[in-house]
C-alpha cells in the first residue's frame, strides 16, 4: 500500500468509527436486568485493590483533618456539582434521563461506576471498534510521519474534485509536509491515548456510544483540518471541530452549566470563525484560488494593506479557536466537559488548530509586519493575563485551562515574532505534557470521588502514586525545568524574542514563566501534598485509577521527558528545525519579525551556550525553579503565607487584586453585560419597534379605514334631498371645470 | 340682447326650481319644483329656436313639445308614487322617509 | 312659489307661472308651443297636482318651518349654478340674435311627422307606460286580491 493511500485512509478511519458508533453502538450497549448480571464480580479487578481498601482502618492513611470534613452531598447537590451527574439517555433505557442517578448505580457520592454490592453492572462495549480504528489511524500516521520526516518527502494526495462551479474549483486533496507531519504526530498519539483513557474514565456512563462517536468525529475533523491542502478544507475541518467541541463539552447535556458552556464555546468560536471566513473570502476574491500553494505563490502581488487585512482576519479565527484574548472566555467554561475531552480538545488538538493555521499561512503573515506585530502583542498580553488568573483558581481543571490559554499565547507570541519553528516545537511538547496533565487531573478527580476543588483535596500522593509521579513530570515540563520538554521549547521562544529585539515582550515572557511555574506547582502541592481536606468517608474510597487510565499517563510521560532532548538540541538548530525548514523557508529568508537593531539583525543569529543564548537559558531555568520554590514555601511549609502576602501588598490593593484574579478580571461579567444584556435590550427595542411601529402602522391603516368608512356612512342619509344636494354640488363642479378650462 | 335676456330668465327659473327641490320638505312641492325646472329648459329651447341660433329649422319648438309630453308623463307617475307613499306613511314630510338610510 | 308655506298657494303660484311662460312662448313667435303649454301644464298637470294635494291632505300639515335643514346649502348651490350659467351666457357672443322669427305651424307639423316621427312614436309608448304605471300604483291593495 502506498503512502498516498495511507494518507487518504487516515481521516477515513475515524469517520468509519463515528458511523459505527452511531449506527451500531446503541444496540450493543445495554443495561442488564437487575440481578442477572454476569459481570458483577468483574468490577473488582477494574478498580484494582478496591475491595482491599475496605478492610483497612482510618488510622493507616495518615493524618486526616476531621474538622474539614463536609457532609455527604444531598441529591440536589449531586445533580448540581458532580461531574458524573446528568447522564444522557440512550436508545435502550430511559432511566436516569432526568439527571438523577438511579439507585442501582448510585453510591451516594454522585459517582457512577462504584457500584454497591448486588447492584447491576452495565455492559457497554461500543468503545472497542472506534478505539481500534483510531489505533489503526495512529499506526498509519506514524508510517506517514516517518516517511515525511526521515524520507524528506512531501505528499500531495488528490482524491477528487469536490466543487466545480464556474471558475470555483475545490479538490479534496491532502498535503503532508513537515508541519502537517508534526501535527499528525501530536493529534494521532494524544487522540489514541485519550480514547484508551476514556474507556476507563467513561466506564458506566449511559452515553458511552455517543461519547466515542463524537470523539471519532472529532478526530476525523481535526485530521481533515491538518491534512487539507486548500483553505476550504481547512475551514470545513475548522468548523467541524467546533461542532464536535460543542457536542463534547455539552456531553452531559442535562446539566445546565454544561449546556451553557457548550453554547458559549460555540458562539465565541463563531465570532472568530466569522473573521476567518471573511479572510478566506477575501483571498478568493483577490487571488481567485484557495489552494495553499497557489495562494502563497501569488500573495506578493497584493497591496500591503490587503495582505494585512487578510492576515488579521485569518488571525481572528485563530483568536477564537485558540482562546486568546478577547475570545478566551470559552475555554475555562469548557472544563464542564468530561476530562478526556479537555485533554484532547482543549489541550492537545483543537486549540492548536489556530497555531497550525497561522503557521501554515506564514507566507501571508511574512508579508505583513503589522499583522505579525498584532499576533505577537495579543500573544504576550494573553499569556500574562491568563497566568494572572490561574494564580488564584481553586478548581484543578480551571488552573490547567488558563495554563493552556497562557501557553497557546506563548505560541502565538513566537509566531508573531517570526520564531516559527519554536512555536511549532512548543506546540508539540505542550500537546504532550498538557494532555498528560489533564488526564492526570481526570485521574485525580476520579480517584477523589468527583472532587475538583483543590481546597478539598490534599495528601493524594500516598494513594495515587502513578498519577502523582506522572503529574509531577508534566508539571516540571510545564514549568520549564531543564531537560524536560517545556524547557527547550519555551526557552527557545524567549531566546528568539530577545534575539530579534523584542525586549519588553521578552521580559513579560520571563514573568509569565515564573508565574507558570508557581501556579503549576501550587496545584501539585495542594492536590498531592499535605493532608486530605475532603469528606472523611470519601478518603476511604480514594484509590489509584484503573490501568486503562494510568497507562496513557505513563506513556505520555515518556515524550514529555524526551521530546525536548530529541528535537530541540542544540537550540535553534535541532532536528525539528531541519524538518520544518521547507515550510518556513520563505518567511525565514525574508527575516520576518526581526526588529532592526536587534542581535538577529546583525547576522549573529547563532546560538552560543556561553554567550547571550546561554544566559537566557539560565534565566529561564532560574525563574522556573524560583517559582517552584515559592510554591513549596507557600503551600507546603507555611500555608498562611499567601494570606499574609496579600495583606501586605501596599495601598491595600491586595484583596482587590485577589478578587479580580479569582473573578477572571471580570471579562465574563463585562461580556454578559454588553452582549447578553445588550442583546436583550436590543431585542426589546426591536420588539418595541415591531409591535408599536410596524404593527401600529398596519393596525392604524385598519383604524383609518374604519373611521373613514364611518365618515362616509353618514352620507347615506336616506333623504333624497341630500342626494339631490350632492348632485347639485357635482353640477357646480362640472360647470366650474368646463367654464374655467374652456372659457 | 334678446336671446341673452331669455336665457338669463331661463337660468333664474332653473335656479329657483333647484332651490325648491333641495330645500322644501313637502313631497308634492318637490314635484312642483321639478316641473318648474323643466319649464325653464323649455323656455331656453324655444328662445334658441326663435333666434334661429342653431340653424333655420324648428328643432327647438319640436323639442320643447316633446319635453312637455315627457314632463306630463313624469308628473303622472311621480304623483301616483307620491300619493302612494304619503298614504302609507301618513305624512308628506320627506324628512320622515328613512327607508333608504343605511 | 317655492317659499310659500301653504301648498295650495304654491300650486296657484305655479299655475300663474305656467301662464306667464305661455305668454313668453307667444312672444317668441311660437304660439303652437304656447298653446301646448296652456293645454298640458295649466290644463292637466296643474289639475293633477291639485288633485294630489286634495287626495293626500298634504296641505294640512303644520310645520315649524317648511324648509329642510340644508336650505342654506341649497340656496348657495342654486345661486352658484345660476351665477355660473349667467356668467357664461353674458360672456358669449351671440352674434346677430336680435330678431324673433316666428315658427311656421305648417313646417313644424310636417317636421314632427316626418323627421321626428320616431321620437313621436316613442313618446306615445312612454305615455302608455306612464298610464299603466299610474294605474298600478294608485290601486288599493284589495284590488290585487280580487284580481287573483
Amino acid at each position: 500500500m502506498t503512502v498516498e493511500a495511507l494518507v487518504a485512509l487516515i481521516p477515513a478511519l475515524p469517520l468509519a468509527g463515528f458511523l459505527f458508533a452511531v449506527l451500531v453502538g446503541p444496540r450493543i450497549d445495554r443495561m442488564p436486568a437487575h440481578g442477572h448480571d454476569a459481570h458483577a464480580g468483574g468490577h473488582a479487578d477494574d478498580h484494582g485493590g478496591h475491595s482491599g481498601h475496605g478492610g483497612e482502618t482510618h488510622g493507616a492513611h495518615g493524618p486526616v483533618d476531621e474538622s474539614a470534613f463536609r457532609p455527604i452531598p444531598s441529591e440536589e447537590e449531586q445533580r448540581a456539582t458532580s461531574p458524573h451527574a446528568g447522564h444522557a439517555d440512550d436508545l435502550a433505557n430511559s432511566n436516569g434521563a432526568d439527571g438523577v442517578i438511579p439507585d442501582d448505580l448510585n453510591d451516594g457520592r454522585g459517582q457512577v461506576g462504584h457500584v454497591v454490592e448486588g447492584g447491576a453492572r452495565p455492559v457497554y462495549r461500543s468503545w472497542w471498534v472506534p478505539t481500534a480504528l483510531v489505533a489503526l489511524a495512529w499506526l498509519f500516521s506514524m508510517v506517514v510521519f516517518a516517511n515525511v520526516i526521515f524520507g524528506a518527502h512531501t505528499y500531495h494526495v488528490s482524491l477528487y474534485e469536490w466543487i466545480g462551479s464556474g471558475s470555483f474549483h475545490i479538490q479534496i486533496a491532502f498535503l503532508v509536509d513537515g508541519l502537517t507531519a508534526m501535527l499528525l504526530l501530536v493529534v494521532s498519539t494524544v487522540g489514541l491515548l485519550v480514547h484508551v483513557y476514556s474507556i476507563g474514565y467513561m466506564d458506566g456512563d449511559r452515553g458511552l456510544w455517543r461519547f466515542f462517536a463524537y470523539l471519532n468525529l472529532f478526530m476525523f475533523s481535526m485530521l481533515l483540518l491538518i491534512l487539507g491542502d486548500n483553505f476550504l478544507m481547512l475551514y470545513v475541518g475548522w468548523e467541524a471541530v467546533g461542532l464536535c467541541s460543542y457536542a463534547l463539552i455539552g456531553f452531559w447535556y442535562k446539566k445546565p452549566s454544561a449546556a451553557g458552556a457548550a453554547k458559549k464555546a460555540f458562539i465565541v468560536n463563531r465570532v472568530g470563525d466569522f473573521g476567518f471566513g471573511l479572510g478566506i473570502m477575501m483571498i478568493w476574491t483577490l487571488l481567485g484560488t484557495l489552494d495553499f500553494g497557489q495562494v502563497f505563490a501569488s500573495i506578493g502581488s497584493l497591496s500591503p494593506t490587503a495582505v494585512t487585512v487578510i492576515a488579521l482576519l485569518l488571525f481572528a479565527g485563530a483568536v477564537g479557536k485558540s482562546a486568546q484574548f478577547p475570545l478566551h472566555v470559552w475555554l475555562p467554561d469548557a472544563m464542564e466537559g468530561p476530562t478526556p475531552v479537555s485533554a484532547l480538545i482543549h489541550a492537545a488538538t483543537m486549540v492548536n488548530a489556530g497555531v497550525y493555521m497561522v503557521a501554515r499561512v506564514n507566507p501571508i503573515f511574512a508579508h505583513s509586519p503589522t499583522a505579525m506585530w498584532v499576533v505577537a502583542s495579543i500573544g504576550v498580553f494573553t499569556a500574562i493575563f491568563a497566568a494572572a488568573i490561574a494564580l488564584t483558581q481553586n478548581d484543578i481543571k480551571k488552573v490547567l485551562a488558563y495554563s493552556t490559554v497562557s501557553q497557546l499565547a506563548y505560541m502565538f507570541f513566537a509566531l508573531g515574532i517570526g520564531a516559527w519553528v519554536a512555536a511549532i516545537f512548543h506546540l508539540v511538547s505542550h500537546g504532550f505534557f498538557k494532555g498528560l496533565l489533564f488526564m492526570g487531573s481526570g485521574s485525580v478527580i476520579h480517584g477523589a470521588s468527583g472532587e475538583q476543588d483543590m481546597r478539598y483535596l490534599g495528601g493524594l500522593r500516598e494513594r495515587m502514586r502513578w498519577t502523582y509521579l506522572t503529574m509531577v513530570v508534566g508539571s516540571l515540563a510545564l514549568a520549564g525545568i531543564p531537560l524536560f520538554a517545556g524547557f527547550f521549547s519555551k526557552d527557545e521562544i524567549l531566546g528568539e524574542a530577545f534575539g530579534r529585539g523584542y525586549y519588553l515582550f521578552w521580559a513579560v515572557g520571563l514573568a509569565v514563566a515564573f508565574m507558570t511555574a508557581f501556579y503549576t506547582f501550587r496545584m501539585v502541592y495542594l492536590t498531592f501534598h499535605g493532608r486530605w481536606r475532603g469528606p472523611r468517608d470519601a478518603w476511604q474510597h480514594v484509590h489509584e485509577s484503573t490501568p486503562s487510565m494510568v497507562a496513557p499517563l505513563i506513556i505520555l510521560a515518556v515524550p514529555t521527558i524526551l521530546i525536548g532532548l530529541l528535537l530541540g538540541l542544540p537550540p535553534e538548530s535541532g532536528l525539528i528545525h531541519g524538518w520544518l525548514a521547507d515550510v518556513f523557508r520563505g518567511a525565514e529568508e525574508a527575516g520576518a519579525g526581526i526588529l532592526p537593531g536587534s542581535i538577529a539583525a546583525t547576522g549573529n543569529a547563532g546560538f552560543s551556550l556561553f554567550g547571550i543564548g546561554g544566559l537566557l537559558l539560565l534565566a529561564g531555568a532560574a525563574l522556573g525553579t524560583a517559582g517552584i520554590w515559592l510554591a513549596y514555601r507557600w503551600y507546603v511549609r507555611d500555608p498562611d503565607a499567601p494570606a499574609r502576602f496579600v495583606a501586605a501588598i501596599p495601598f491595600g490593593l491586595g484583596p482587590g487584586m485577589y478578587a479580580a484574579s479569582v473573578n477572571k478580571y471580570y471579562v465574563d461579567d463585562l461580556y454578559g453585560l454588553v452582549w447578553a444584556r445588550g442583546g436583550v435590550l436590543l431585542g426589546n427595542a426591536l420588539w418595541w419597534f415591531d409591535a408599536k411601529v410596524i404593527d401600529g402602522a398596519v393596525n392604524g391603516a385598519g383604524w383609518v379605514a374604519q373611521r373613514f368608512g364611518g365618515l362616509l356612512r353618514r352620507s347615506q342619509t336616506g333623504h333624497v334631498q341630500n342626494y339631490g344636494l350632492g348632485m347639485a354640488a357635482g353640477l357646480v363642479v362640472v360647470l366650474l371645470a368646463y367654464l374655467v378650462f374652456r372659457a | 340682447m334678446g336671446l341673452q335676456a331669455y336665457l338669463i330668465v331661463s337660468a333664474l327659473l332653473f335656479g329657483i326650481g333647484m332651490f325648491g327641490f333641495l330645500a322644501r320638505r313637502n313631497a308634492i312641492l318637490m314635484l312642483i319644483s321639478i316641473e318648474l325646472m323643466l319649464n325653464a329648459v323649455n323656455l331656453s329651447l324655444v328662445a334658441f329656436n326663435a333666434y334661429h341660433y342653431f340653424g333655420a329649422n324648428n328643432t327647438g319648438a319640436i323639442f320643447a313639445l316633446l319635453v312637455m309630453a315627457v314632463a306630463a308623463a313624469e308628473a303622472t307617475v311621480g304623483l301616483a308614487l307620491v300619493i302612494a307613499i304619503i298614504r302609507t306613511r301618513q305624512t308628506p314630510e320627506v324628512d320622515e322617509y328613512s327607508d333608504l338610510k343605511e | 312659489m317655492v317659499t310659500l308655506r301653504n301648498i295650495i298657494h304654491s300650486a296657484i303660484a305655479m299655475m300663474v307661472c305656467f301662464g306667464s311662460l305661455a305668454g313668453m312662448y307667444a312672444l317668441l313667435g311660437a304660439p303652437i308651443v304656447a298653446a301646448a303649454q296652456v293645454l298640458i301644464y295649466l290644463g292637466a298637470i296643474s289639475v293633477l297636482i291639485l288633485f294630489a294635494i286634495m287626495l293626500t291632505q298634504a296641505g294640512d300639515a303644520n310645520l315649524p318651518s317648511p324648509f329642510h335643514r340644508q336650505v342654506w346649502l341649497a340656496a348657495l348651490a342654486a345661486l352658484v349654478v345660476v351665477g355660473l350659467i349667467g356668467w357664461a351666457v353674458t360672456r358669449t357672443d351671440w352674434g346677430n340674435a336680435t330678431v324673433v322669427i316666428a315658427v311656421s305651424v305648417n313646417a313644424l307639423a310636417r317636421a314632427l311627422f316626418t323627421d321626428y316621427a320616431l321620437p313621436f312614436e316613442i313618446l306615445s309608448l312612454l305615455l302608455l307606460a306612464a298610464i299603466v304605471g299610474a294605474i298600478y300604483l294608485a290601486r288599493r291593495p284589495e284590488d290585487d286580491e280580487k284580481a287573483n
